[in-house]
Protein backbone atom coordinates (compact mmCIF):
# COMPACT_ATOMS: atom_id res chain seq x y z
CA UNK A 1 0.00 0.00 0.00
CA UNK A 2 1.42 3.35 -0.94
CA UNK A 3 2.00 6.06 1.61
CA UNK A 4 -0.55 8.32 -0.05
CA UNK A 5 -3.20 5.67 0.31
CA UNK A 6 -2.32 5.16 3.97
CA UNK A 7 -2.58 8.87 4.61
CA UNK A 8 -5.88 8.94 2.81
CA UNK A 9 -7.09 6.05 4.95
CA UNK A 10 -6.28 7.80 8.20
CA UNK A 11 -7.50 11.13 7.03
CA UNK A 12 -10.64 12.29 8.76
CA UNK A 13 -13.28 14.42 7.26
CA UNK A 14 -12.35 18.00 6.82
CA UNK A 15 -12.79 19.63 10.24
CA UNK A 16 -15.42 22.30 10.50
CA UNK A 17 -13.41 25.48 10.69
CA UNK A 18 -14.93 28.38 12.51
CA UNK A 19 -13.95 31.80 11.29
CA UNK A 20 -11.25 33.60 13.34
CA UNK A 21 -13.91 35.97 14.68
CA UNK A 22 -16.04 33.06 15.93
CA UNK A 23 -12.96 31.44 17.45
CA UNK A 24 -12.08 34.69 19.21
CA UNK A 25 -15.61 35.08 20.53
CA UNK A 26 -15.55 31.48 21.75
CA UNK A 27 -12.29 32.01 23.65
CA UNK A 28 -13.53 35.28 25.15
CA UNK A 29 -16.81 33.60 26.14
CA UNK A 30 -14.93 30.74 27.84
CA UNK A 31 -12.80 33.21 29.78
CA UNK A 32 -15.81 35.30 30.68
CA UNK A 33 -17.53 32.24 32.13
CA UNK A 34 -14.48 31.52 34.29
CA UNK A 35 -14.39 35.15 35.40
CA UNK A 36 -18.09 35.16 36.30
CA UNK A 37 -17.66 31.94 38.27
CA UNK A 38 -15.78 33.98 40.89
CA UNK A 39 -18.52 36.44 41.75
CA UNK A 40 -17.29 37.27 45.24
CA UNK A 41 -13.91 38.22 43.73
CA UNK A 42 -15.62 40.46 41.21
CA UNK A 43 -17.58 42.23 43.91
CA UNK A 44 -14.46 42.62 46.04
CA UNK A 45 -12.59 44.01 43.03
CA UNK A 46 -15.31 46.57 42.44
CA UNK A 47 -15.36 47.59 46.08
CA UNK A 48 -11.59 47.88 46.20
CA UNK A 49 -11.79 50.11 43.09
CA UNK A 50 -13.98 52.52 45.01
CA UNK A 51 -11.72 52.25 48.04
CA UNK A 52 -8.56 53.02 46.08
CA UNK A 53 -10.00 56.20 44.58
CA UNK A 54 -11.35 57.41 47.91
CA UNK A 55 -7.96 56.67 49.46
CA UNK A 56 -6.17 58.90 46.95
CA UNK A 57 -8.77 61.57 47.59
CA UNK A 58 -7.69 61.67 51.24
CA UNK A 59 -4.00 61.53 50.29
CA UNK A 60 -4.73 64.45 47.98
CA UNK A 61 -6.09 66.47 50.91
CA UNK A 62 -2.56 66.47 52.33
CA UNK A 63 -0.92 67.64 49.13
CA UNK A 64 0.25 71.23 49.15
CA UNK A 65 -1.39 72.70 45.99
CA UNK A 66 1.45 75.23 45.74
CA UNK A 67 4.05 72.49 45.44
CA UNK A 68 1.96 70.65 42.84
CA UNK A 69 1.60 73.89 40.84
CA UNK A 70 5.39 74.27 40.89
CA UNK A 71 5.69 70.92 39.11
CA UNK A 72 3.35 72.21 36.40
CA UNK A 73 0.34 70.01 37.14
CA UNK A 74 -2.27 72.44 38.45
CA UNK A 75 -3.77 72.21 41.92
CA UNK A 76 -5.75 68.96 41.89
CA UNK A 77 -3.72 65.98 43.04
CA UNK A 78 -6.81 63.78 42.78
CA UNK A 79 -7.21 64.58 39.07
CA UNK A 80 -3.49 63.93 38.60
CA UNK A 81 -3.48 60.59 40.44
CA UNK A 82 -6.86 59.45 39.05
CA UNK A 83 -5.47 59.20 35.51
CA UNK A 84 -2.46 57.25 36.77
CA UNK A 85 -4.48 54.89 38.96
CA UNK A 86 -7.16 54.26 36.31
CA UNK A 87 -4.66 53.35 33.59
CA UNK A 88 -2.14 51.44 35.71
CA UNK A 89 -4.50 48.44 35.82
CA UNK A 90 -4.30 48.33 32.01
CA UNK A 91 -0.53 48.52 32.20
CA UNK A 92 -0.46 45.40 34.39
CA UNK A 93 -2.90 43.63 32.06
CA UNK A 94 -0.82 44.44 28.99
CA UNK A 95 2.46 43.40 30.51
CA UNK A 96 1.54 40.38 32.59
CA UNK A 97 -1.85 38.97 31.54
CA UNK A 98 -0.80 36.99 28.45
CA UNK A 99 2.28 35.39 29.97
CA UNK A 100 0.30 34.56 33.11
CA UNK A 101 -2.57 33.05 31.11
CA UNK A 102 -0.21 31.01 28.95
CA UNK A 103 1.49 29.60 32.05
CA UNK A 104 -1.95 28.78 33.42
CA UNK A 105 -2.89 26.99 30.19
CA UNK A 106 0.41 25.09 30.18
CA UNK A 107 -0.11 24.01 33.80
CA UNK A 108 -3.66 22.96 33.06
CA UNK A 109 -2.48 21.03 30.00
CA UNK A 110 -4.92 22.94 27.80
CA UNK A 111 -2.37 24.78 25.64
CA UNK A 112 -1.33 21.51 24.02
CA UNK A 113 -4.96 20.52 23.50
CA UNK A 114 -5.77 23.80 21.80
CA UNK A 115 -2.55 23.69 19.80
CA UNK A 116 -3.55 20.43 18.09
CA UNK A 117 -6.94 21.78 17.03
CA UNK A 118 -7.36 23.98 13.98
CA UNK A 119 -7.72 27.04 16.24
CA UNK A 120 -5.58 29.90 15.03
CA UNK A 121 -3.07 30.35 17.85
CA UNK A 122 -2.72 34.05 17.22
CA UNK A 123 -6.46 34.37 17.74
CA UNK A 124 -6.16 32.19 20.84
CA UNK A 125 -3.54 34.49 22.35
CA UNK A 126 -5.66 37.56 21.60
CA UNK A 127 -8.58 35.82 23.32
CA UNK A 128 -6.45 35.14 26.40
CA UNK A 129 -5.57 38.82 26.75
CA UNK A 130 -9.18 39.89 26.34
CA UNK A 131 -10.11 38.88 29.89
CA UNK A 132 -7.47 41.22 31.31
CA UNK A 133 -8.72 44.05 29.13
CA UNK A 134 -12.28 43.42 30.25
CA UNK A 135 -11.40 43.57 33.95
CA UNK A 136 -9.20 46.63 33.41
CA UNK A 137 -12.01 48.38 31.53
CA UNK A 138 -14.40 47.77 34.43
CA UNK A 139 -11.74 49.14 36.76
CA UNK A 140 -11.07 52.18 34.56
CA UNK A 141 -14.75 53.05 34.26
CA UNK A 142 -15.20 52.51 38.02
CA UNK A 143 -12.24 54.74 38.91
CA UNK A 144 -13.37 57.58 36.63
CA UNK A 145 -17.00 57.24 37.75
CA UNK A 146 -16.09 57.44 41.44
CA UNK A 147 -13.63 60.28 40.82
CA UNK A 148 -15.79 62.41 38.55
CA UNK A 149 -19.29 61.73 39.87
CA UNK A 150 -18.53 60.88 43.49
CA UNK A 151 -15.59 63.14 44.31
CA UNK A 152 -16.12 66.00 41.87
CA UNK A 153 -12.90 65.78 39.84
CA UNK A 154 -13.10 68.18 36.90
CA UNK A 155 -11.49 67.29 33.58
CA UNK A 156 -11.57 69.48 30.48
CA UNK A 157 -13.54 67.29 28.11
CA UNK A 158 -13.62 68.77 24.61
CA UNK A 159 -13.74 66.73 21.41
CA UNK A 160 -10.07 67.47 20.80
CA UNK A 161 -8.85 66.72 24.32
CA UNK A 162 -10.81 63.47 24.54
CA UNK A 163 -9.59 62.38 21.10
CA UNK A 164 -6.00 63.14 22.10
CA UNK A 165 -6.38 61.25 25.38
CA UNK A 166 -7.90 58.25 23.59
CA UNK A 167 -5.13 58.24 21.00
CA UNK A 168 -2.48 58.35 23.76
CA UNK A 169 -4.30 55.57 25.58
CA UNK A 170 -4.51 53.40 22.47
CA UNK A 171 -0.81 53.88 21.71
CA UNK A 172 0.02 53.08 25.33
CA UNK A 173 -1.95 49.83 25.10
CA UNK A 174 -0.30 48.81 21.84
CA UNK A 175 3.24 49.60 23.00
CA UNK A 176 2.82 47.86 26.36
CA UNK A 177 0.99 44.89 24.87
CA UNK A 178 3.96 44.47 22.56
CA UNK A 179 6.17 44.29 25.66
CA UNK A 180 3.67 41.75 27.03
CA UNK A 181 4.10 39.65 23.86
CA UNK A 182 7.86 39.64 24.38
CA UNK A 183 7.36 38.53 28.00
CA UNK A 184 4.92 35.80 26.92
CA UNK A 185 7.33 34.45 24.30
CA UNK A 186 10.14 34.23 26.83
CA UNK A 187 7.92 32.73 29.56
CA UNK A 188 6.70 30.03 27.15
CA UNK A 189 10.22 28.85 26.43
CA UNK A 190 11.86 29.28 29.82
CA UNK A 191 8.74 28.20 31.77
CA UNK A 192 9.46 30.75 34.45
CA UNK A 193 9.80 34.47 34.23
CA UNK A 194 6.54 35.53 35.76
CA UNK A 195 8.52 37.18 38.60
CA UNK A 196 10.51 39.21 36.06
CA UNK A 197 7.32 40.31 34.30
CA UNK A 198 5.94 41.31 37.69
CA UNK A 199 8.91 43.48 38.53
CA UNK A 200 8.98 45.06 35.05
CA UNK A 201 5.36 46.07 35.57
CA UNK A 202 6.08 47.37 39.09
CA UNK A 203 9.10 49.36 37.82
CA UNK A 204 6.93 50.77 35.03
CA UNK A 205 4.33 51.88 37.53
CA UNK A 206 6.96 53.45 39.77
CA UNK A 207 9.06 55.19 37.12
CA UNK A 208 6.23 56.41 34.90
CA UNK A 209 4.87 58.68 37.63
CA UNK A 210 1.51 57.12 38.41
CA UNK A 211 1.32 58.86 41.79
CA UNK A 212 3.84 61.68 41.61
CA UNK A 213 4.98 64.18 38.96
CA UNK A 214 8.04 63.01 37.05
CA UNK A 215 9.58 66.44 37.62
CA UNK A 216 10.54 65.02 41.06
CA UNK A 217 12.99 62.68 39.36
CA UNK A 218 15.19 65.55 38.16
CA UNK A 219 17.36 65.10 41.24
CA UNK A 220 17.93 61.44 40.26
CA UNK A 221 19.33 61.37 36.71
CA UNK A 222 19.53 57.55 36.50
CA UNK A 223 15.89 57.13 37.49
CA UNK A 224 14.91 59.94 35.15
CA UNK A 225 16.84 58.27 32.31
CA UNK A 226 15.06 54.97 32.98
CA UNK A 227 11.70 56.68 33.12
CA UNK A 228 12.33 58.27 29.71
CA UNK A 229 12.64 54.78 28.24
CA UNK A 230 9.09 53.81 29.21
CA UNK A 231 6.22 54.30 26.75
CA UNK A 232 3.80 54.48 29.69
CA UNK A 233 5.51 57.64 31.00
CA UNK A 234 4.84 59.46 27.70
CA UNK A 235 1.28 58.16 27.52
CA UNK A 236 0.53 59.36 31.06
CA UNK A 237 2.03 62.76 30.32
CA UNK A 238 -0.08 63.15 27.16
CA UNK A 239 -3.28 61.90 28.79
CA UNK A 240 -2.85 64.20 31.78
CA UNK A 241 -2.11 67.23 29.61
CA UNK A 242 -5.14 66.58 27.40
CA UNK A 243 -7.63 65.81 30.19
CA UNK A 244 -6.37 68.24 32.83
CA UNK A 245 -5.47 71.21 30.59
CA UNK A 246 -7.67 70.48 27.55
CA UNK A 247 -4.78 70.58 25.09
CA UNK A 248 -4.74 68.62 21.86
CA UNK A 249 -2.22 67.16 19.47
CA UNK A 250 -1.25 70.71 18.48
CA UNK A 251 0.43 71.15 21.87
CA UNK A 252 4.18 70.73 21.52
CA UNK A 253 4.58 68.48 24.59
CA UNK A 254 1.69 66.22 23.60
CA UNK A 255 2.91 66.02 20.01
CA UNK A 256 6.35 65.05 21.22
CA UNK A 257 4.88 62.43 23.63
CA UNK A 258 2.75 60.89 20.90
CA UNK A 259 5.59 60.87 18.40
CA UNK A 260 7.77 58.92 20.83
CA UNK A 261 4.86 56.59 21.63
CA UNK A 262 4.22 56.01 17.93
CA UNK A 263 7.92 55.33 17.36
CA UNK A 264 7.88 52.84 20.25
CA UNK A 265 4.93 50.95 18.82
CA UNK A 266 6.54 50.80 15.36
CA UNK A 267 9.63 49.17 16.90
CA UNK A 268 7.98 47.07 19.63
CA UNK A 269 5.02 45.52 17.81
CA UNK A 270 7.00 43.58 15.16
CA UNK A 271 9.53 42.64 17.83
CA UNK A 272 6.79 41.41 20.19
CA UNK A 273 5.10 39.38 17.46
CA UNK A 274 8.42 37.87 16.43
CA UNK A 275 9.34 36.86 19.99
CA UNK A 276 5.87 35.38 20.61
CA UNK A 277 6.09 33.40 17.37
CA UNK A 278 9.60 32.25 18.24
CA UNK A 279 8.43 31.14 21.71
CA UNK A 280 5.46 29.22 20.37
CA UNK A 281 7.41 27.54 17.58
CA UNK A 282 10.20 26.61 20.00
CA UNK A 283 7.91 24.84 22.48
CA UNK A 284 6.11 23.06 19.64
CA UNK A 285 9.42 21.88 18.20
CA UNK A 286 10.69 20.81 21.62
CA UNK A 287 7.37 19.17 22.47
CA UNK A 288 7.10 21.14 25.72
CA UNK A 289 3.66 22.69 25.26
CA UNK A 290 2.53 21.01 28.44
CA UNK A 291 5.78 20.99 30.46
CA UNK A 292 6.23 23.43 33.31
CA UNK B 1 -20.33 -10.32 65.77
CA UNK B 2 -21.40 -7.22 67.57
CA UNK B 3 -20.56 -3.72 66.38
CA UNK B 4 -18.35 -3.13 69.44
CA UNK B 5 -16.41 -6.28 68.65
CA UNK B 6 -15.88 -5.18 65.04
CA UNK B 7 -14.66 -1.78 66.20
CA UNK B 8 -12.34 -3.46 68.70
CA UNK B 9 -11.08 -5.78 66.00
CA UNK B 10 -10.34 -2.95 63.58
CA UNK B 11 -9.08 -0.40 66.12
CA UNK B 12 -5.40 0.33 66.06
CA UNK B 13 -3.54 0.87 69.32
CA UNK B 14 -3.32 4.55 70.23
CA UNK B 15 0.33 5.56 69.94
CA UNK B 16 1.85 6.16 73.35
CA UNK B 17 4.42 8.72 72.34
CA UNK B 18 2.99 12.05 71.32
CA UNK B 19 4.88 14.83 69.62
CA UNK B 20 4.55 17.97 71.70
CA UNK B 21 2.89 21.01 70.05
CA UNK B 22 6.09 23.10 70.08
CA UNK B 23 7.96 20.49 68.05
CA UNK B 24 5.06 20.33 65.63
CA UNK B 25 5.01 24.12 65.18
CA UNK B 26 8.78 24.07 64.59
CA UNK B 27 8.23 21.34 61.99
CA UNK B 28 5.66 23.55 60.26
CA UNK B 29 8.13 26.47 60.26
CA UNK B 30 10.92 24.28 58.91
CA UNK B 31 8.70 22.94 56.12
CA UNK B 32 7.47 26.40 55.13
CA UNK B 33 10.98 27.81 55.20
CA UNK B 34 12.20 25.10 52.83
CA UNK B 35 9.38 25.83 50.39
CA UNK B 36 9.93 29.60 50.67
CA UNK B 37 13.68 29.28 50.12
CA UNK B 38 13.10 27.31 46.89
CA UNK B 39 11.76 30.43 45.20
CA UNK B 40 14.75 32.73 45.72
CA UNK B 41 13.94 34.99 42.78
CA UNK B 42 10.48 35.64 44.21
CA UNK B 43 12.05 36.57 47.56
CA UNK B 44 14.26 39.18 45.91
CA UNK B 45 11.46 40.52 43.74
CA UNK B 46 9.04 40.68 46.66
CA UNK B 47 11.51 42.84 48.55
CA UNK B 48 12.08 44.97 45.47
CA UNK B 49 8.30 45.42 45.17
CA UNK B 50 8.04 46.63 48.79
CA UNK B 51 10.95 49.00 48.24
CA UNK B 52 9.37 50.47 45.10
CA UNK B 53 6.22 51.15 47.08
CA UNK B 54 8.19 53.03 49.74
CA UNK B 55 10.15 54.90 47.06
CA UNK B 56 6.88 56.01 45.43
CA UNK B 57 5.79 57.66 48.65
CA UNK B 58 9.18 59.28 49.04
CA UNK B 59 8.36 61.27 45.91
CA UNK B 60 4.76 61.88 47.00
CA UNK B 61 6.10 63.25 50.31
CA UNK B 62 7.84 66.01 48.33
CA UNK B 63 4.51 67.59 47.41
CA UNK B 64 2.70 66.97 50.70
CA UNK B 65 2.18 69.50 53.46
CA UNK B 66 2.63 67.96 56.94
CA UNK B 67 -0.01 70.25 58.48
CA UNK B 68 -2.65 67.50 58.71
CA UNK B 69 -0.16 65.31 60.58
CA UNK B 70 0.64 68.09 63.04
CA UNK B 71 -3.08 68.68 63.61
CA UNK B 72 -3.47 64.98 64.42
CA UNK B 73 -0.68 65.12 67.01
CA UNK B 74 2.08 63.43 65.00
CA UNK B 75 5.52 64.75 64.09
CA UNK B 76 5.60 66.79 60.87
CA UNK B 77 7.15 64.04 58.74
CA UNK B 78 4.93 62.56 56.02
CA UNK B 79 7.58 60.12 54.78
CA UNK B 80 8.07 58.50 58.21
CA UNK B 81 4.30 58.50 58.73
CA UNK B 82 3.65 56.65 55.46
CA UNK B 83 6.64 54.31 55.78
CA UNK B 84 5.25 53.08 59.12
CA UNK B 85 1.73 52.88 57.65
CA UNK B 86 2.74 50.97 54.52
CA UNK B 87 5.21 48.68 56.29
CA UNK B 88 2.78 47.63 59.04
CA UNK B 89 -0.25 47.39 56.74
CA UNK B 90 1.73 45.13 54.40
CA UNK B 91 2.93 43.24 57.44
CA UNK B 92 -0.53 42.36 58.67
CA UNK B 93 -1.98 41.86 55.20
CA UNK B 94 0.74 39.48 54.04
CA UNK B 95 0.55 37.49 57.29
CA UNK B 96 -3.24 37.33 57.30
CA UNK B 97 -3.60 36.56 53.60
CA UNK B 98 -0.65 34.17 53.90
CA UNK B 99 -2.62 32.06 56.37
CA UNK B 100 -5.61 31.87 54.03
CA UNK B 101 -3.38 31.08 51.05
CA UNK B 102 -1.62 28.37 53.03
CA UNK B 103 -4.93 26.70 53.87
CA UNK B 104 -6.03 26.99 50.26
CA UNK B 105 -2.80 25.35 49.11
CA UNK B 106 -3.21 22.55 51.66
CA UNK B 107 -6.71 21.98 50.26
CA UNK B 108 -5.40 21.91 46.68
CA UNK B 109 -2.58 19.54 47.51
CA UNK B 110 -4.80 17.36 49.66
CA UNK B 111 -2.41 17.63 52.60
CA UNK B 112 -4.79 19.34 55.04
CA UNK B 113 -6.94 16.23 55.41
CA UNK B 114 -3.81 14.17 56.00
CA UNK B 115 -2.47 16.48 58.70
CA UNK B 116 -5.79 16.92 60.47
CA UNK B 117 -6.46 13.18 60.41
CA UNK B 118 -3.29 12.73 62.44
CA UNK B 119 -3.05 13.55 66.13
CA UNK B 120 -2.60 17.24 65.41
CA UNK B 121 -5.24 19.56 66.79
CA UNK B 122 -6.60 22.34 64.59
CA UNK B 123 -5.16 24.91 67.04
CA UNK B 124 -1.63 23.59 66.49
CA UNK B 125 -2.33 23.41 62.76
CA UNK B 126 -3.45 27.04 62.67
CA UNK B 127 -0.52 28.20 64.78
CA UNK B 128 1.90 26.22 62.66
CA UNK B 129 0.50 27.67 59.44
CA UNK B 130 0.60 31.24 60.84
CA UNK B 131 3.99 31.53 62.51
CA UNK B 132 6.17 31.33 59.42
CA UNK B 133 3.96 33.87 57.57
CA UNK B 134 4.58 36.33 60.38
CA UNK B 135 8.33 35.63 60.32
CA UNK B 136 8.49 36.33 56.57
CA UNK B 137 6.27 39.38 56.96
CA UNK B 138 8.64 40.67 59.67
CA UNK B 139 11.51 40.32 57.23
CA UNK B 140 9.66 42.49 54.70
CA UNK B 141 8.70 44.94 57.44
CA UNK B 142 12.37 45.43 58.32
CA UNK B 143 13.28 45.81 54.63
CA UNK B 144 10.62 48.50 54.12
CA UNK B 145 11.62 50.37 57.29
CA UNK B 146 15.31 50.23 56.33
CA UNK B 147 14.49 51.55 52.87
CA UNK B 148 12.51 54.34 54.54
CA UNK B 149 15.49 55.25 56.70
CA UNK B 150 17.76 55.30 53.64
CA UNK B 151 15.35 57.71 51.97
CA UNK B 152 15.24 60.05 54.94
CA UNK B 153 12.58 58.72 57.31
CA UNK B 154 13.62 59.46 60.88
CA UNK B 155 12.67 57.50 63.98
CA UNK B 156 12.80 58.98 67.45
CA UNK B 157 13.42 56.01 69.74
CA UNK B 158 14.28 55.65 73.40
CA UNK B 159 14.13 52.61 75.69
CA UNK B 160 10.55 53.23 76.85
CA UNK B 161 9.23 53.98 73.36
CA UNK B 162 11.02 50.91 71.99
CA UNK B 163 9.39 48.71 74.65
CA UNK B 164 5.98 50.22 74.00
CA UNK B 165 6.42 49.71 70.24
CA UNK B 166 7.40 46.06 70.87
CA UNK B 167 4.28 45.49 73.02
CA UNK B 168 2.09 47.14 70.40
CA UNK B 169 3.63 45.00 67.66
CA UNK B 170 2.92 41.81 69.62
CA UNK B 171 -0.67 42.94 70.17
CA UNK B 172 -0.87 43.79 66.46
CA UNK B 173 0.24 40.26 65.55
CA UNK B 174 -2.19 38.51 67.91
CA UNK B 175 -5.12 40.76 66.97
CA UNK B 176 -4.54 40.05 63.28
CA UNK B 177 -4.28 36.34 63.81
CA UNK B 178 -7.93 36.68 64.83
CA UNK B 179 -8.74 38.06 61.36
CA UNK B 180 -6.62 35.37 59.72
CA UNK B 181 -8.43 32.60 61.61
CA UNK B 182 -11.81 34.01 60.55
CA UNK B 183 -10.61 34.08 56.93
CA UNK B 184 -9.31 30.53 57.21
CA UNK B 185 -12.72 29.40 58.53
CA UNK B 186 -14.39 31.07 55.55
CA UNK B 187 -12.05 29.25 53.15
CA UNK B 188 -12.76 25.88 54.75
CA UNK B 189 -16.46 26.33 54.07
CA UNK B 190 -16.54 28.39 50.87
CA UNK B 191 -13.60 26.62 49.12
CA UNK B 192 -12.69 29.71 47.18
CA UNK B 193 -10.92 33.03 47.42
CA UNK B 194 -11.06 34.72 50.72
CA UNK B 195 -13.50 37.62 50.76
CA UNK B 196 -12.88 38.34 54.46
CA UNK B 197 -9.16 38.96 53.95
CA UNK B 198 -9.76 41.07 50.84
CA UNK B 199 -12.41 43.16 52.54
CA UNK B 200 -10.09 43.53 55.49
CA UNK B 201 -7.29 44.71 53.22
CA UNK B 202 -9.13 47.52 51.47
CA UNK B 203 -11.14 48.57 54.51
CA UNK B 204 -7.98 48.98 56.59
CA UNK B 205 -6.22 50.84 53.78
CA UNK B 206 -9.12 53.23 53.67
CA UNK B 207 -10.11 53.64 57.29
CA UNK B 208 -7.12 52.77 59.48
CA UNK B 209 -5.02 55.79 58.58
CA UNK B 210 -2.31 54.00 56.58
CA UNK B 211 -1.55 56.99 54.33
CA UNK B 212 -3.30 59.85 56.13
CA UNK B 213 -4.34 60.75 59.66
CA UNK B 214 -7.89 59.70 60.49
CA UNK B 215 -8.82 63.31 61.24
CA UNK B 216 -9.09 63.87 57.48
CA UNK B 217 -12.02 61.46 57.25
CA UNK B 218 -15.47 62.95 57.75
CA UNK B 219 -16.88 62.29 61.23
CA UNK B 220 -19.41 59.73 59.98
CA UNK B 221 -16.57 57.59 58.53
CA UNK B 222 -14.14 57.85 61.44
CA UNK B 223 -16.06 55.27 63.50
CA UNK B 224 -15.36 52.64 60.81
CA UNK B 225 -11.64 52.90 61.54
CA UNK B 226 -12.36 52.35 65.24
CA UNK B 227 -13.46 48.78 64.45
CA UNK B 228 -10.04 47.70 63.16
CA UNK B 229 -7.11 46.80 65.41
CA UNK B 230 -4.70 48.19 62.81
CA UNK B 231 -6.00 51.69 63.57
CA UNK B 232 -4.88 51.50 67.22
CA UNK B 233 -1.67 49.65 66.40
CA UNK B 234 -0.63 52.23 63.80
CA UNK B 235 -1.53 55.15 66.05
CA UNK B 236 0.44 53.70 68.97
CA UNK B 237 3.45 52.59 66.94
CA UNK B 238 3.67 55.97 65.18
CA UNK B 239 3.57 57.79 68.51
CA UNK B 240 6.40 55.55 69.78
CA UNK B 241 8.57 55.68 66.67
CA UNK B 242 7.95 59.24 65.53
CA UNK B 243 7.53 61.15 68.80
CA UNK B 244 9.40 58.88 71.22
CA UNK B 245 6.33 58.43 73.44
CA UNK B 246 6.30 55.45 75.82
CA UNK B 247 4.06 53.83 78.43
CA UNK B 248 3.61 57.15 80.20
CA UNK B 249 1.58 58.44 77.24
CA UNK B 250 -2.16 58.21 77.81
CA UNK B 251 -2.81 57.79 74.08
CA UNK B 252 -0.52 54.75 73.94
CA UNK B 253 -2.07 53.19 77.04
CA UNK B 254 -5.47 53.72 75.48
CA UNK B 255 -4.32 52.00 72.25
CA UNK B 256 -2.89 49.06 74.22
CA UNK B 257 -6.11 48.68 76.23
CA UNK B 258 -8.29 48.72 73.13
CA UNK B 259 -6.09 46.15 71.36
CA UNK B 260 -6.16 43.95 74.48
CA UNK B 261 -9.95 44.15 74.63
CA UNK B 262 -10.20 43.33 70.92
CA UNK B 263 -8.11 40.20 71.42
CA UNK B 264 -9.93 39.15 74.60
CA UNK B 265 -13.32 39.36 72.93
CA UNK B 266 -12.60 38.23 69.39
CA UNK B 267 -9.94 35.54 69.75
CA UNK B 268 -12.35 33.03 71.38
CA UNK B 269 -15.03 34.02 68.86
CA UNK B 270 -12.74 33.45 65.88
CA UNK B 271 -11.56 30.10 67.25
CA UNK B 272 -15.18 29.11 67.81
CA UNK B 273 -16.12 30.11 64.24
CA UNK B 274 -13.16 28.20 62.82
CA UNK B 275 -14.01 25.15 64.96
CA UNK B 276 -17.61 25.24 63.70
CA UNK B 277 -16.45 25.48 60.07
CA UNK B 278 -13.85 22.78 60.68
CA UNK B 279 -16.31 20.38 62.35
CA UNK B 280 -18.93 20.95 59.69
CA UNK B 281 -16.39 20.37 56.89
CA UNK B 282 -15.17 17.22 58.62
CA UNK B 283 -18.71 15.96 59.06
CA UNK B 284 -19.34 16.50 55.35
CA UNK B 285 -16.07 14.72 54.58
CA UNK B 286 -15.03 17.76 52.56
CA UNK B 287 -11.65 18.60 54.10
CA UNK B 288 -9.86 17.46 50.97
CA UNK B 289 -12.24 19.11 48.54
CA UNK B 290 -11.48 22.36 46.78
Amino acid sequence: MKADKLIQLFKNDEPRLASPVRQLLGIIWANLKILLAYKSWLIMDLLSTVASVVMYYFVGLQVDPQRLVQTGWGTSYLAFSLIGVATSHYLWSCLTRLSHSIQHEIRGGTLETVAVTPVNMFVFFIGLTARGYLVSSIYLIGVFAVGIVGLGVRFILTAQSVATALLSFALMLIANQALGLIAAGIVMVHKRGDPVTFIVAAMNEFLAGVLYPLEMLKAFPILQGLSMMLPYAYALDAMRRSLMFGVSLADQNVFSDLSILFGSTVILVPLGLAVLQWGYRTIRRQGTTSSY
Amino acid sequence: MKVEEIIKFLAEPVPEAQVDPVTKVIAFISRDFKIWWTYKLWIILDILGSLLFVATYYFVSKIVSPQALVNAGYAADFLTFTVIGIAFQNYVFSSVSGLSEAIREEQWDGTMETILSSRTSFRVFLLGESVFRFIVASYFLLASMSMGVLMGASFNLNFSSFLAAAVLTILLIVSHMVVGILGAGAILKLKQGDPIVWAFSWLTQLFSGVLYPLGLLPGYLQWVGAVFPLTYSLDGIRRCLMSGEGFSSLAILEDITKLGLFILILLPVSLWVFKKAYDSTRREGALGQY
